[in-house]
């Protein structure tokens, strides 16, 4: 198992402080369930044309403390059904953190990143050196690790795969004790 | 160098002699609460069994269930929730709390807050446990590791120490101490840390305002925030307790990331403005600004120094027609604490409509606003759209300001009345 790819263009900048993702499809389509109908409404108070000009493998840069207030789980899931493969901030609320985590979609916390992108640069995120990489620009910059159990739901895509495989491992070594005779 | 409450507590829960903040652990919690609520609670149980073939938890008496959200039911579709909660709970022979009050308060009051446990919820306010020295962490979807292992993997948090002194001054309650944290801290000031409350004012300060002010600390970043258990605090809890521990408390020389001095005597009564709790403002600005609609409640107020605000600005007066002020104890034994001190008859003779407990005003599901329409609350959030459409607005204050404001029909200073 690998770390799923980040590389792509910076689709969008939310350069707001604090920001309320719930804002993304607006408080009123929170309840949308539908994810294709949540897509076409998403982005609509920042750039109409988001879902016609986005591609698979885009990212999101945001602020400080994205994703803080209530976020509710929706405006990603639009996002995700757009294409977009993750989105790295200066830093993170941690409610909105351990959701999207928990989905298996990669957060990456990088202090400097406002300044680091202009919009449709092309960035990777290179997990094993630690840094994200401004390919249109030509410079690195360093991210902050993840903690351990964040990094291994992210590989493993989510919660529940997560659970599964920590499940089977603690199995394994119940049945290899057992063998050993310990 | 010495260790915070919080490692001292994890290094207990993850079996180790001791853990430092940055290390990654999986620790077993004491207990694993949850209140039944479309997408969480049904989707564990339904998860244990389908995907991980648990039939029942190996420990019911480590869970705690409670039916707090859509009391009473509106639709038949809720109330099936309520029977699969029941029957899951009955099944597992885990403790259900049904209509006894709003979980994190009932947490409390029947010894989930026991001094030294570790607690999970998905549901970040359970933080008001910090009170009683109980470290309580929201974990929101991942709490979900709880039900289907004994552990949960996280890291050692950083803490963030503020030491309070001084003591308030009438008109100015826990509440406002809370969102004045948020305002000279910041609200990432305290991002994947714990907010440990200590200094000299501590001791002084009332539980039900340590609950309050513990109960909002996400708004601040924390995971969750927690006060060194003192006598008051350990009278209340260890009788109650579900577990035998040794409460414990952070030693002189822990460290801390940040430590910061407040001052309560400085203190104003404050609005927290629409649509972020990040805007904290004095309410001095926002004078006279009208309204339709008032809330006195949630996990975050509601208790009786609240109730008995309230009743003092309200006693001998009248909500202003047109206004509709909505009072709800925050559990059965507070609301009958408050009929016996005769609180709940001088509300409702001023006017106000109180209710039972329930979490359903916090979040619009009763009382539901209109475009247009505006509310002072004491709720624990006022983001658009939190108490009805997302063209209504939330103004946060504690729980006089609510009460002189439904006088007025406009937000008022309670300091005149009290």
């Amino acid at each position: 198992m690998t770390m799923p790819v980040m590389r792509g263009r910076v689709a969008f900048i939310f350069d707001e402080v604090n920001f309320d993702v719930d804002q993304i499809v607006g408080v009123k389509n929170i309840k949308i369930t539908d994810v294709a109908e949540l897509a076409q409404v998403a982005m609509q108070a920042y750039d109409p044309d988001f879902a016609l000009s986005v591609r698979p493998g885009d990212l999101l840069v945001g602020a400080d403390n994205f994703g803080y207030g209530h976020p509710h789980y929706p405006p990603m899931k639009a996002m995700r059904h757009l294409g977009v493969n993750g989105v790295i901030a200066e830093s993170f609320s941690p409610g909105y953190w351990r959701g999207e985590v928990s989905m298996g979609f990669p957060q990456v916390s990088c202090p400097g990143i406002l300044g680091f992108v202009r919009r449709w640069d092309e960035i990777e995120v290179d997990w094993a050196a630690g840094v994200v990489r401004n390919h249109t620009q030509g410079t690195e910059i360093p991210f902050e690790p993840l903690p351990q159990a964040d990094a291994e739901m992210i590989e493993a895509g989510g919660l529940v795969p997560f659970l599964k495989r920590q499940a089977a491992q603690q199995r394994e070594q119940k049945d290899h004790a057992n063998v050993s005779g310990i | 160098m010495g260790y915070t409450i919080t490692e001292k507590i994890l290094a207990r829960a993850a079996g180790l002699p001791a853990v430092r903040a940055g290390q990654d652990i999986k620790a077993k919690p004491d207990f694993v609460l949850a209140y039944d609520f479309p997408g969480y609670t049904d989707v564990y149980f339904k998860t244990m069994k389908e995907d991980f073939g648990i039939e029942r938890v190996a420990e019911p008496e480590r869970f705690g269930i409670f039916i707090d959200h859509m009391v009473p039911t509106a639709t038949a579709k809720e109330e099936e929730l309520h029977i699969n909660t029941r029957n899951w709970c009955a099944e597992n022979d885990v403790p259900l709390f049904e209509r006894h009050g709003i979980g994190h308060q009932v947490a409390a009051e029947v010894g989930y807050a026991t001094p030294g446990a570790f607690v999970v919820h998905f549901d970040g306010h359970v933080s008001q446990l910090g009170t009683f020295g109980t470290l309580a962490i929201g974990l929101r979807r991942n709490v979900m590791e709880a039900f289907v292992s004994d552990t949960v993997s996280i890291r050692v948090p950083d803490t963030v120490r503020v030491n309070l002194r001084g003591s308030l001054r009438p008109g100015v309650m826990a509440r406002d101490v809370f969102h004045h944290l948020v305002r000279r801290l910041g609200p990432s000031s305290c991002r994947f840390q714990v907010l440990e409350l200590g200094g000299p004012s501590v001791a002084a300060m009332s539980t039900e305002g340590l609950q309050t002010i513990t109960g909002l600390a996400m708004f601040t970043g924390a995971l969750t925030a927690i006060v060194n258990p003192d006598p008051v605090r350990l009278d209340y809890a260890l009788p109650r307790a579900r577990k035998k521990l040794e409460p414990v408390s952070s030693d002189p020389d822990a460290h801390y990331s940040a430590v910061h001095d407040i001052d309560l005597s400085d203190l104003e009564p404050i609005v927290v403005v629409p649509p972020t709790p990040a805007d904290t403002r004095d309410l001095t600005e926002f004078l006279g600004l009208e309204i339709n609609a008032g809330y006195l409640g949630s996990c975050a107020s509601g208790r009786l120094e609240d109730l008995r605000a309230a009743a003092k600005v309200l006693e001998g007066r009248r909500v202003k027609t047109g206004v509709s002020l909505h009072i709800v104890p925050t559990s059965q034994e507070l609301m009958a604490a408050a009929a016996r001190e005769g609180l709940v008859s001088t509300l409702v003779e001023a006017g106000a409509f109180v209710s039972s407990p329930s979490c359903d005003y916090c979040f619009g599901r009763i009382a539901t606003m209109t475009a247009g329409q505006r509310a002072v609350s004491t709720g624990t959030l006022n983001v658009r759209g939190r108490m009805g459409s997302p063209d209504s607005e939330i103004y946060l204050c504690n729980a006089a300001v609510v009460a002189a404001s439904a006088i007025e029909g406009r937000i008022a200073d309670p300091r005149p009345y009290l």
